[in-house]
């Protein structure tokens, strides 16, 4: 089918699309001056003797006292073997891909919780607001969305806060689970919960219904906080271009058939009018991570934005390396995404 | 006389920024079962608004001040009206919004089913995202269930040497009366159409039909399909728990299936080639005229009584033109459906209408016969209309001096005295009424008022 061969044509595309993120990583963190490799894949373990020894060793190994473009290329094969050097925060220590399989299945719960947030709120509302336009609720969701469209994501979590979480004591502000819940059980150690790593989905594993529903309560606030920044630029972009397809010779077709108001909205025009918005998915997956960094930290969450403002803070070279790899690499298969539902939903595009 | 549609005295005005035009100006149309009435004139003269009005399609800035709008005895405008006497004079335009919200509602069971329309332009009229064959099939599933759901039905129950049987009869010459009566009597109701519809078709030959009516039989229904086609049989609609989230779109997918069969058969009468792969296209993959036939097979779904057809040729190249307009010739002598055509192109109206009426600055002027209009024309804008068209034995074209008039201030009397050449003072104070002159030949102007003939 067509569609099959523009996937791995988009596939293939991808490798030098990838290349080229890595080369760009590798010359940035050379900015800096130091010896990047050293730094990154030295463990923090050694001390010593044994450190001078392990840094020979990586000298090497990484032919350190070549020029720089081939030391890119000993470097990219480290990568592509899965070896990605080592980090030192305060959270963590230890082997950065071993930090990436702690933390990032808590971010992906939290991207996904929020999406799905996202995309319920955003298409409701969005789809409202163009059907009633100018009425009352129109205006109050249009200054709404405006409001939070201005509002920097941090000041959306601390008013949160304060207001849900210091005022009304409804919801907790801080961390994945009360920590009372958890003491002293045997998989979860140190703050990392097991096998998942994601406290929900471990407790349910565990049959530990009450920490599972604890934890969901604990998600919460960082998930709506996420989602509020990010949903109302879907409102209005969403309200918009439902408008612009309202006015549309199909949808007066559609009227004259028959059909009911809701089946009008809801099949002819919204199928039309989600099309541009599908195109900013990709941005809004760049929102979502971007957003993470920020609310993780703001909720003490212990996911992979937390991980890379400790990195930040700690100048740990390995995981700021790591973490910027990471980011690149997960928009790069959003962006495909993109291109591939947008040609999957709208059949007029097939390259 | 029978009458499908009877509007009178309608009036229709829009609210803008710049003032209220008068769009409509008491405008009357009598229109026959089985008839095309073509309405031409200037642009700007309020042919596609009497269109929408008629569907009950309009912006919510439109106001319908005056009229009425008769669908077999049954008035279709009053909430536009009721609505009129209400807000006339101080138009707001969230509540005109709520009251189309619920004109809508109201028609939803007239358009579609009843009347429908035909737009000026199939590239855009058409949804980009939906099948040809969904886009059909929706409409027959809004409007008639029931007879999706027998046509299914039929065919799991229906046996070979029902078939067969069937058969015979056909090649006998057998008239849609008698196959009928076939499937009543062997309660397959539901069958005869499909046999019919694959009988007539000129697309393929005979031993490919037959092998087409004896495969009818093959398909099964599973317990979840058989269950709903069932229940719509029994309660004519889509009802109780197939109104459940889920199971409503599992029903409806039920329904739609059948109905991008009868599609099929549709598209086929339209002599569509390969109807079987243009239902699973999408819009963008046919051309500018295999649209337009795709729109109008939406507007004959139903076999509705009234088709409103507003230049339905016009955005088409003349080879398309005059395809569209035999199939339109066909159309007319295959259903019991009347046709209102209209068009600023007067040969396009002399080609298939029985009856043409012209408008001019939102009243209709004239009315009569295709051969009255263009032998022996009344008005002096018809006469001047007629003479407006180019024809292939070149000579002078004659224009019509100045210009339609500005429909915020409406000249007084009758609209078209500042153009008249034969303008009278009686013209400028008064608006001639409509008058039937001879052979049902109206005319609305004050030159023919000494004549015999009744007031209209």
């Amino acid at each position: 089918m067509n569609l099959w061969a523009y996937t791995i044509r988009r596939l293939l595309l991808l490798i030098p699309t990838l290349l080229g993120l890595t080369l760009i990583v590798f010359i940035l963190s050379h900015v800096s001056g130091n010896n990047v490799i050293l730094a990154e894949y030295l463990s923090p373990k050694l001390t010593g003797a044994a450190r001078a020894i392990a840094t020979q060793a990586l000298i090497a190994r990484f032919h350190l006292n070549q020029p720089i473009y081939v030391q890119y290329f000993y470097w990219l094969n480290a990568i592509l073997h899965g070896n990605w050097g080592y980090t030192n925060t305060a959270i963590y220590s230890g082997p950065v891909t071993t930090a990436i399989a702690l933390f990032l299945p808590n971010t992906l719960m939290l991207s996904a919780v929020a999406a799905i947030l996202i995309w319920i709120i955003g298409v409701r509302f969005g789809v409202y607001s163009a059907v009633n336009r100018d009425s009352v609720s129109d205006h109050a969701l249009r200054v709404g969305s405006f409001t939070l469209y201005a509002m920097p994501i941090y000041l959306i979590g601390v008013a949160l806060i304060i207001v849900l979480g210091v005022y009304l004591k409804v919801l907790p502000i801080s961390g994945v689970v009360s920590p009372t819940m958890v003491s002293g059980l045997s998989w979860y150690v140190n703050g990392i919960s097991y096998p998942t790593h994601i406290i929900i989905i471990d407790a349910m594993l565990h049959g530990a219904w009450g920490i599972a529903l604890n934890a969901v309560i604990h998600l919460l606030l960082p998930a709506i906080t996420l989602a509020l920044a990010i949903v109302a630029g879907l409102i209005r972009i969403l309200r918009s271009s439902m408008l612009e397809v309202l006015d549309q010779d199909y949808i007066r077709l559609a009227r004259s058939k028959g059909l009911s108001e809701r089946i009008v909205y809801n099949l002819h025009a919204r199928k039309n009018a989600l099309l541009p918005v599908i195109t900013l998915f990709g941005l809004t997956v760049a929102g979502l991570l971007g957003g993470a960094v920020v609310v993780e930290t703001i909720f003490n969450y212990p996911g992979i934005g937390y991980w890379t403002t400790q990195a930040l803070l700690d100048s740990d070279v390995g995981g700021i390396m790591a973490a910027t790899l990471l980011f690149g690499l997960i928009l790069v298969v959003a962006n495909l995404l993109v291109d591939l539902i947008y040609a999957f939903v709208d059949p007029r595009i097939r390259y | 006389m029978e009458y499908t549609l009877n509007v009178s005295n309608l009036k229709e005005q829009f609210y803008t920024r710049r003032g209220i035009y008068k769009a409509l100006n008491g405008v009357d149309i009598l229109l026959r079962k089985g008839e095309i009435l073509g309405i031409a004139g200037e642009s700007g003269c309020g042919k596609t608004t009497l269109g929408l009005t008629i569907i009950g399609l309009l912006p919510r800035n439109a106001v319908v001040t005056d009229g009425e709008i008769l669908l077999d005895g049954k008035d279709l405008i009053a909430t536009l009206r009721e609505f009129a006497s209400k807000e006339a004079n101080n138009l707001n335009l969230r509540h005109s919004e709520n009251m189309m919200k619920k004109l809508n509602k109201q028609l939803i069971n007239v358009r579609g089913s009843r009347i429908s329309m035909v737009f000026q332009d199939p590239m855009t009229s058409l949804n980009p995202v939906l099948r040809i064959g969904y886009q059909i099939a929706e409409t027959l599933m809004v409007h008639q269930p029931e007879v999706l759901a027998k046509r299914r039905l039929a065919r799991s129950k229906v046996n070979d040497s029902d078939l067969r049987e069937a058969l015979k009869l056909l090649e006998n010459g057998a008239d849609e009366q008698s196959i009928k009566a076939f499937a009543e009597t062997r309660q397959l109701e539901g069958i005869e159409e499909q046999l019919l519809n694959i009988w007539r078709r000129n697309d393929l030959g005979i031993a490919r039909k037959e092998k087409m009516i004896l495969s009818l039989r093959s398909e099964r229904l599973g317990g979840f399909d058989m269950a709903v086609l069932e229940r719509v049989v029994n309660q004519g609609g889509i009802g109780g728990w197939m109104r459940i989230p889920g199971l409503n779109r599992m029903s409806k997918a039920v329904l739609i299936k059948e109905g991008n069969a009868k599609a099929v058969e549709l598209l086929s009468s339209l002599e569509i080639p390969n109807p079987e792969e243009v239902v699973k296209m999408y819009p963008h993959e046919l051309s500018g005229g295999m649209r337009q036939r795709i729109i109008i097979a939406i507007a004959l779904a139903n076999n509705p009584e009234l088709v409103i057809m507003d230049e339905p040729t016009s955005a088409l190249d003349v080879t398309v033109q005059a395809q569209i307009l035999d199939l339109l010739k066909h159309l007319k002598q295959r259903f019991n459906t009347s046709f209102i055509l209209i068009s600023h192109d007067l040969s396009v109206l002399a080609e298939v209408c029985d009856r043409i009426g012209i408008m001019y600055a939102g009243r209709i002027v004239e009315v009569a016969t295709v051969d009255a209009i263009f032998n022996k024309p009344l008005h002096p804008y018809t006469t001047m209309l007629i003479s407006a068209v180019p024809t292939i034995k070149g000579g002078e074209i004659q224009g019509i001096g100045g210009a339609v008039p500005d429909m915020r201030f409406p000249p007084s009397g009758c609209m078209f005295h500042p153009r008249c050449p034969y303008v009278m003072d009686k013209c400028r104070e008064n608006n001639p009424q409509m008058k039937d002159l001879e052979d049902e030949h109206l005319v609305a102007c004050y030159l023919y008022e000494g004549q015999k003939g009744e007031q209209n």
